[in-house]
């Protein structure tokens, strides 16, 4: 379903050039979930914006079904991938209602009945009709996250992004917000490709999982081998053990990777 | 002690015999607003010793006003009430502003959640850390940027002399949380109330900012209260648990006996949290009962029946 290869991304020039990204290859099977780890400035959220046309810049292949995408999107080459942000707080227009807000994308991409669309959306995310004509700043934090996730999936999208869905939530609101996630992947077929620094968040919803520091892959691990934390990058190791909560001993080993 | 009376009461310390640092009983704090009165501790009551004190519990929950009202740092609107605030003898609640201001920065610190809205952005870190000791005592600009160094020294950042001159939009998240715990440190106080000090940081930073404050309540006998949302977090890294939901202490236990928990509201957060040994299975979802915002209401306040 995708697939990227030869990836990279550079910020800036001269002295203060950045690779942000390089040597990036993933492979992603339709219908996979797929998780990206790594800790703040690995790159991780970089990918995922140039996938959906944020980041324009960037070298190398992606294919999407097969078809390699341009620097320039096309407006329909953008319906099939969305993207769910991290701050629900952040990414949803404060002065529009839930109805301006998901009609918005439907009016892009000229799609009709826009009303049953709409109703039918947020009955999939668990919001009731009452919903449609109220504001972000009416909801909660769990109910902002279920309209991003209602927007992105308002086009019926093959692809959905997530960056790091939930890290802006309380872990009651964590748990409903990832089970309504895997819930909609079952029933639309979809196919994930979610950011997160939290191991067990990205354990629990993806079967394959790439440790990402510095802007590169440094190993690709499978669901099983994040349960036992058999895993053979010294720096998997180490994310892995301070997943594991606080523990003095385990800290005197930690180690910098440059 | 057992173990039972523990869990019934909260006010053991991990260290029994010993006085208390700081005594709380029947904690009120209450916002005015527009829309009517907010009630946001009811009833809370503890005691912290020289040891490592978690309070748990989500947005709302009350944790952190708990804390705030510790320090008065309560926002305008709001006012507190306890039948007790003791602090090493002291009653802060009949404490004048002045006496608060002594007391504040200097005995009791507080480290807020993201060191980029807590840092002055105009004034290099330095500078801060050394204000914050002038402040305090009656030190000369040289001995205050002596100690600073040494500070920045203790919170294990490698080159003092150059972070000190940085601003702090120049330094890391993590750095800057060393910062601001180096700032809070350098009045050598007795308790540290630190609200969510790692949430904004990356797992093995956050380990790494643990350790220091693990540092300071095993050598110089500090009492922390340490505020999260992480309920994996605190019980590998605190003596004691306070669990709050809607303003109350819902349970108190020795972190070590966290998986044990009682309260059917601390079993839920328990559940919901994905597990690194978990499966794709749906997560159980948190339920909460009214009733919980009622209970013990004929018992001593902040007892969890």
């Amino acid at each position: 379903m995708i697939e990227i290869e030869d990836f990279s991304i550079t910020f800036g020039s001269g002295k203060n050039q950045i690779r942000a990204v390089r040597n990036f290859n993933l492979s992603v099977a339709e219908g996979e979930s797929y998780g990206l780890v790594g800790e703040s400035g690995s790159g991780k959220s970089t990918v995922l914006r140039a996938m959906v046309g944020i980041n324009s810049h960037w070298d190398g292949t992606i294919r999407v079904a097969g078809e390699a995408l341009t620097h320039k999107r096309s407006v329909e080459s953008r319906k099939h991938m969305q993207m769910v942000f991290q701050d629900p707080y952040g990414s949803l227009h404060p002065r529009r209602t839930l109805d301006d807000t998901l009609s918005e994308p439907l009016v892009i991409h000229g799609l009709d009945n826009r009303e049953e669309r709409i109703l039918k959306i947020l009955k999939e995310v668990g919001l009731g009709p009452e919903f449609r004509f109220r504001y972000p700043h009416q909801l909660s934090g769990g109910q902002r996250q279920r309209v991003a996730i209602a927007r992105a999936l308002i086009l019926e999208p093959r692809v959905i992004l997530l960056d790091e869905p939930t890290s802006a939530l309380d872990v009651s609101v964590q748990a409903e917000i990832l089970n309504l996630l895997s819930a909609l992947r079952k029933a639309h077929g979809l196919t994930y490709i979610m950011v997160s620094h939290d191991l067990a968040v990205v354990g629990h919803l993806c079967s394959r999982i790439a440790v990402m520091n510095r802007g590169e892959i440094v190993e690709e691990i499978t669901e099983d081998q994040m349960r036992t934390g058999e895993v053979t990058h010294a720096y998997t190791k180490q994310l892995w053990t301070a997943s594991q909560g606080y523990d003095r001993a385990a800290l005197e080993t930690f180690q910098e990777f440059a | 002690m057992t173990m039972n009376k523990m869990k019934m009461t909260g006010f053991e310390t991990s260290s029994p015999g010993e006085a208390p640092l700081i005594s709380v009983r029947d904690l009120h704090v209450r916002f005015a607003t527009p829309k009517g009165q907010v009630h946001a501790v009811r009833g809370v009551g503890f005691d912290l010793g020289k040891e490592r004190l978690g309070i748990v519990g989500e947005s709302g929950s009350g944790k952190s006003q708990t804390g705030r009202a510790l320090l008065r740092l309560t926002a305008g609107n709001g006012s507190i009430e306890a039948s007790r605030m003791m602090f090493d003898g002291k009653d802060l609640m009949q404490a004048s502003a002045k006496t608060m201001r002594s007391i504040r920065g200097s005995r009791i610190s507080m480290i807020m959640q993201d060191p980029k809205y807590s840092l002055n952005p105009v004034l290099t870190v330095g500078k801060q850390i050394a204000e914050s000791c002038r402040r305090h005592e009656n030190v000369s600009r040289a001995e205050a940027k002596r100690r600073a160094l040494a500070m920045l020294e203790t919170v294990r950042i490698r080159e003092p002399e150059k972070v000190y001159s940085l601003y702090p939009h120049q330094v890391s998240g993590g750095m800057g949380q060393r910062i601001m715990i180096a700032m809070m440190l350098i009045t050598n106080p007795q308790v540290m109330i630190a609200d969510e000090p790692t949430s904004a940081l990356d797992v093995t930073v956050q380990m790494q900012v643990l350790s220091l404050l693990d540092d300071m309540v095993r050598e110089r006998g500090m009492g922390l209260v340490l505020i999260s949302h992480d309920l994996n977090l605190v019980s590998s890294f605190c003596d004691r648990v306070l669990v709050m939901y809607g303003g109350r202490i819902m349970e108190s236990l020795d972190a070590k006996n966290l998986d044990q928990a009682q309260h059917p509201y601390t079993r839920g957060l328990l559940n919901c949290l994905p597990r690194l040994d978990g499966n794709h299975d749906d997560l159980p979802v948190l339920r909460r009962d009214p009733a919980w915002l009622t209970e013990g209401d004929d018992v001593p306040e902040g007892g969890a029946a």
